[in-house]
């Protein structure tokens, strides 16, 4: 993984420094149309309402289901 | 000149004494015996008495009436335990209370559909795509569980239950990725994991794979998904949420303010905390990982000061290890407790296997995607 890559504030301006943020943010135009394609993908689908189709929303689809939605330390 | 300080990424400080979900392990045993498994004494059966949940139930129903709780029957497999003896186990938790199984679905036929139905069970089923990826998923006699395996995915569509699916992958490269993605459409799950294979319990296969098969695995899934993006996929729902929230710039409310304890409850009462898959195993070190039994002491007090068990401060120390000096932190939160132990042999080692392949390549192989920009275009 790259060296550089932890979040950093710049003591001067206060602006953080963050390179795998700002990898994510240089991919932003074709991210963007990912989420777009993923947002109407969950408009479709029956359990979502078009009220909430962000990804937040999607993620709280997991909810239902402990083994998936827990994703940062859940049974395998 | 400009000096910089580290910022540090919030969230998962500590473990938080009220879990969303505890994992139960009705029986030890397991009618399959898949090479990667990592579970010790799968082929005993060890039965779990109906004191032990109810000793469960009395802090689960409690945490079930003030907010959405689960129960997760995982085990061995958790069908091997039969219809009555599970139906014992479930009559202590009140209605409240949400029941999860993750089961082989050898056993599933119609009259374990009735019982899933009767008790609101939600299903979720263990098999690795077609026939021929299947070849680990095994009986005691080397015999392919998947006609079997078939066999209980056809009850659960006849009878129109509904159905997740956890999908090992134990050699990622991208040409798989669409062949896995258009099997899982056909047979009509709902959501679908995947679990890259990770060396860990009883299964010491390693699990070090070539950099780009992995982000490549991760890239070429994500086409085949955006294709034809019926199932929800887990790994990449995640990372949809993670980039949307850097985008957004929300990425610090990500997190979890603190970890989920996920006691896992043996079948003689025995808790593990945060990894299931340490339940069963000794080490002279860390002794054999349990925070008590539910039988001596009631499962809140149990959870009140995880930190006592020796082997869960070093698994915090290890967190904050992770927070310093891992870039993709704030995207993961952490390598698993399970994972630094059967690769590192300690817990307050940092990246592991599993994290490169299960996470720091998959947000790599997700943003490889975005670059490239949409290939069905």
């Amino acid at each position: 993984m790259p060296e550089t890559a932890i979040r950093r504030r710049d003591q001067d301006t206060g602006a953080v420094s963050d390179p795998l943020i700002e990898r994510v943010r240089q991919a932003e135009a074709g991210l963007t149309a990912l989420l777009r394609d993923a947002e109407r993908a969950r408009e479709l689908r029956a359990e979502m309402s078009a009220k909430c189709s962000s990804a937040v929303c999607a993620w709280n689809y997991f909810e239902n289901i402990p083994t998936f939605y827990n994703w940062n330390n859940r049974p395998r | 000149m400009v000096t910089r300080e580290r910022r540090v990424v919030p969230g998962m400080r500590g473990i938080a004494s009220v879990p969303t979900y505890v994992v139960m392990q009705p029986t030890t045993l397991c009618n399959l015996n898949c090479t990667y498994c990592y579970l010790p004494f799968r082929s005993q059966q060890r039965r779990m008495s109906v004191r032990v949940a109810a000793a469960v139930a009395e802090a689960v129903n409690t945490w079930a009436a003030e907010r959405r709780f689960s129960v997760v029957w995982h085990g061995g497999e958790p069908l091997a335990i039969g219809r009555r003896h599970l139906a014992e186990l479930l009559a202590p938790f009140s209605s409240d209370v949400e029941h999860h199984v993750q089961t082989n679905a050898t056993l599933i036929d119609d009259a374990w559909c009735e019982f899933f139905a009767e008790h609101r069970i939600r299903v979720s089923v263990s098999v690795d795509g077609p026939r021929e990826r299947n070849a680990y998923r095994v009986d005691r006699g080397g015999k392919l569980s998947y006609d079997r395996v078939m066999a209980g995915i056809a009850a659960l569509r006849r009878h129109e239950i509904p159905f997740s699916v956890l999908c090992v992958v134990s050699r990622p490269e991208p040409e798989l990725a669409a062949e896995l993605y258009a099997y899982f459409l056909e047979l009509g799950c709902e959501v679908l994991g995947i679990n890259i294979e990770e060396r860990e319990g009883v299964n010491q296969r390693g699990n070090a794979h070539p950099e780009a098969a992995v982000v490549g695995f991760w890239r070429e899934l994500v086409a085949a998904w955006r294709r034809d993006p019926r199932i929800h996929v887990r790994e990449i729902e995640w990372t949809l949420r993670y980039v949307a929230a850097v985008l957004d710039d929300t990425v610090d409310d990500l997190l979890p303010a603190q970890l989920d304890p996920i006691p896992t409850i043996g079948y003689d009462g025995s808790v593990v905390l945060l990894s299931p898959e340490l339940a069963g195993f000794t080490d002279p070190r860390y002794g054999d990982f349990t925070s008590g039994n539910v039988l001596e002491t009631p499962l809140p007090e149990l959870l009140a000061e995880p930190e006592r068990t020796p082997w869960i401060s070093e698994f915090l120390a290890g967190v904050e290890a992770c927070r310093a000096t891992c870039p993709y932190f704030g995207f993961c939160g952490g390598a698993h407790a399970a994972n630094r132990y059967f690769e590192h042999g300690r817990f307050d080692g940092t990246v592991t296997d599993h994290c490169r392949n299960s996470k720091i390549r998959l947000l790599e192989g997700v943003l490889e995607h975005a670059r490239d920009g949409d290939p069905s275009a």
